[in-house]
């Protein structure tokens, strides 16, 4: 039944215009970036854009722009279920409330895989024209594979936020609202508040949701040598010289909150009626 | 799961559902059995959608039970659900897939062969139309749809609520078609509505919601044919006051030149005999057809707006006063 729960989530998600009109403007988005960036590369020797350094730039902040993209198209997938009434339905033909939540988890994965490989596939391929081939030098290795991790767990807790939303505010305009209030500024206003008020919580404070999700997004904290190479750069240019910090409490963090706010809009979702 | 297979198909013991302030469904008890077309009628706010969202497991009563095909754990009422076929109130479907697609959903949902989309499709006569957008469709054409779904599975129990809604005569004539099919078919359907002559033309067995509460159930033919009978005697005043106080009197009212009145047993015999004891004689005495809409303007209390323009109508023994259009 969960099999072909989800097989109804692949088919609406298919047809449902959202998803490739978010899709179709990341991708003009992610285009847009790295054309500029592939251009100069190739006019100016001082800023290259080749495999395996131009990973840091095709990984960098721009990916959560993807996952905003993914945690919209979540709220847009999962809250329209209850203004159409087919989260009802869904249950009256049949689905257990447990299976169809679980359907719409299962999307976060998988919108989260979707957005990052988009924008490794637009990136890389910018990249690899760029790339001597023959050089013999790897271009992925074990720090790429770890960024990506990260990357996609940032991405999970954005959309497991958004899918929070959804089920706590059962509407598409204003779950989104909220998520990027949330997002953008409430959470930093919230902890800043909370932060004043209570001096004590201040350490505890800076692990709120998105902060600790961010945590994540630092391509460099992934590659020594990338990190090497923006400590030279940082210290040349007289700014603050970036250090390695460790990513296992922010991972630790991340799933925490990840699996926080999934049993929190399962808990919330079945305890009312449809 | 090994429930009686000769259990009722739907079975409420008391069952209830608080808002805060308001009580939609007010410890309501009935039971539908295998085969019957059961007809809940009430009027719009009365509590059907409510009922219904309870046994489809959507609403969580706040007290009282229920049994689908026998079973009332969670484990036995989901697998009832899988016998089950359901649509309620409006048709909700998702407006940017075809009908088609949004009948392979349910298909889906349901551990259905999409072949049998094709079927259900035609069997509703939107065949032809299955490529269109859901929200392109017209009202009658989303109720098809609906009704289409339902059926997806051959489920046993079909519960339909208000089907007919915003049809135009045409659409509820097709509508009604279907779900009298579905009925010879051997299907138990219950279906919702506040049209009094959609119920009466469909269904075998009926129960009137009014206010969240239970106040009539039986079947259509006992509650229409049943129970009125109509009385003349030489001394009409001496006939009215007697039978005023027989004790199975429900109501009593003088109708021209004779006495209608709503006897609990409808035994003719019986209240002959209290009234020859009496020293009344009559000359005319027959148990008289009403329609459904009698029956629940009398069982809703609806008639009470007619009797104010109507004077006349007696009280029964026990002070209950009802009414009856004419």
């Amino acid at each position: 039944m969960m099999a072909a729960a989800f097989r109804s989530e692949m088919r609406k998600m298919w047809k449902r215009p959202a998803t490739w009109v978010t899709l179709g403007l990341f991708g003009f988005i992610t285009f847009a970036d790295l054309i500029g960036t592939y251009r100069n590369a190739r006019t100016d020797p001082e800023d290259p854009f080749f495999l395996p350094d131009a990973w840091g730039e095709i990984l960098g902040d721009e990916v959560m722009v993807g996952f905003i993209f993914a945690s919209v198209l979540v709220i847009l997938l999962v809250a329209a279920e209850f203004s159409w009434r087919t989260a009802r339905q869904n249950v009256i033909d049949g689905l257990s409330k447990t299976q169809w939540y679980s359907a719409k988890v299962l999307l976060l994965p998988l919108l989260s895989a979707l957005f990052l490989v988009l924008r490794v596939v637009v990136g890389g391929s910018f990249a690899l024209a760029g790339t001597d081939l023959s050089g013999g030098t790897p271009l992925f290795g074990a720090p790429q594979l770890s960024a990506l991790g990260g990357m996609f767990v940032t991405g999970l807790g954005y959309t497991s936020l958004a899918l929070f939303a959804s089920v706590a505010i059962r509407s598409s305009g204003p779950a989104m609202a909220v998520w990027f209030a949330w997002f953008a500024f409430a959470e930093t206003l919230l902890v800043g508040g909370l932060g004043r008020l209570f001096e004590s919580l201040r350490p505890a404070l800076r692990w709120a949701p998105v902060m600790t999700f961010n945590r994540l997004r630092d391509y460099i904290q992934y590659d020594p040598e990338a990190l090497r190479r923006a400590a030279e750069w940082a210290a040349q240019h007289d700014r603050p010289v970036p250090e390695p910090s460790s990513l296992g409490p922010a991972f630790a963090g991340s799933f925490a909150w990840i699996a926080a706010l999934t049993l929190l809009g399962w808990l919330w979702y079945r305890r009312r009626d449809l | 799961m090994t429930n009686p297979p000769d259990a009722p198909i739907i079975q409420t013991f008391g069952l209830s559902k608080r808002y805060r302030k308001t009580t939609a469904v007010d410890d309501i008890s009935f039971r539908v059995e295998r085969g019957q077309v059961f007809g809940f009628l009430g009027p719009n706010g009365a509590g059907k959608t409510t009922t219904i969202g309870l046994l489809l497991g959507i609403i969580t009563p706040t007290a009282g039970r229920f049994e689908l095909f026998g079973g009332a754990t969670a484990a036995e009422l989901h697998a009832a659900r899988g016998r089950t076929g359901a649509t309620l109130k409006t048709p909700n479907f998702y407006p940017y897939l075809t009908g088609r697609d949004n009948l392979r959903i349910v298909a889906n949902v349901k551990g259905r062969d999409w072949a049998e989309v094709e079927q259900a499709l035609d069997l509703v006569g939107l065949g032809r139309r299955a490529k269109q957008k859901f929200k392109a469709y017209s009202l009658g054409m989303k109720q098809r749809l609906a009704l289409a779904a339902t059926m997806l599975g051959d489920p046993e129990l079909i519960i339909l609520d208000e089907p007919a809604n915003g049809l135009d005569p045409e659409g509820m004539r097709e509508i009604r078609e279907i779900i009298r099919g579905l009925g010879q078919r051997g299907k138990t359907i219950f279906l919702s509505s506040h049209l009094l002559s959609e119920v009466e033309r469909t269904c075998t067995h009926v129960a009137i919601i009014q206010n969240g509460r239970i106040v009539r159930q039986d079947s259509v033919a006992d509650v229409t044919s049943h129970g009125v009978a109509s009385l003349r005697s030489a001394d009409l005043e001496a006939l009215a006051a007697a039978v005023a106080e027989y004790p199975a009197t429900r109501w009593s009212r003088q109708r021209g030149d004779r006495l209608v009145a709503e006897l609990e047993d409808g035994d003719l015999a019986a209240v002959n005999a209290w009234l020859g004891g009496r020293g009344i004689h009559v000359s005319h005495l027959a148990l008289e057809a009403r329609s459904l809409e009698d029956v629940f303007m009398e069982a809703t209390g609806a008639a009470d707006v007619d009797d104010a323009a109507e004077p006349g109508g007696t009280s029964s023994s026990d002070g209950h006063r009802l009414g009856e259009i004419s």
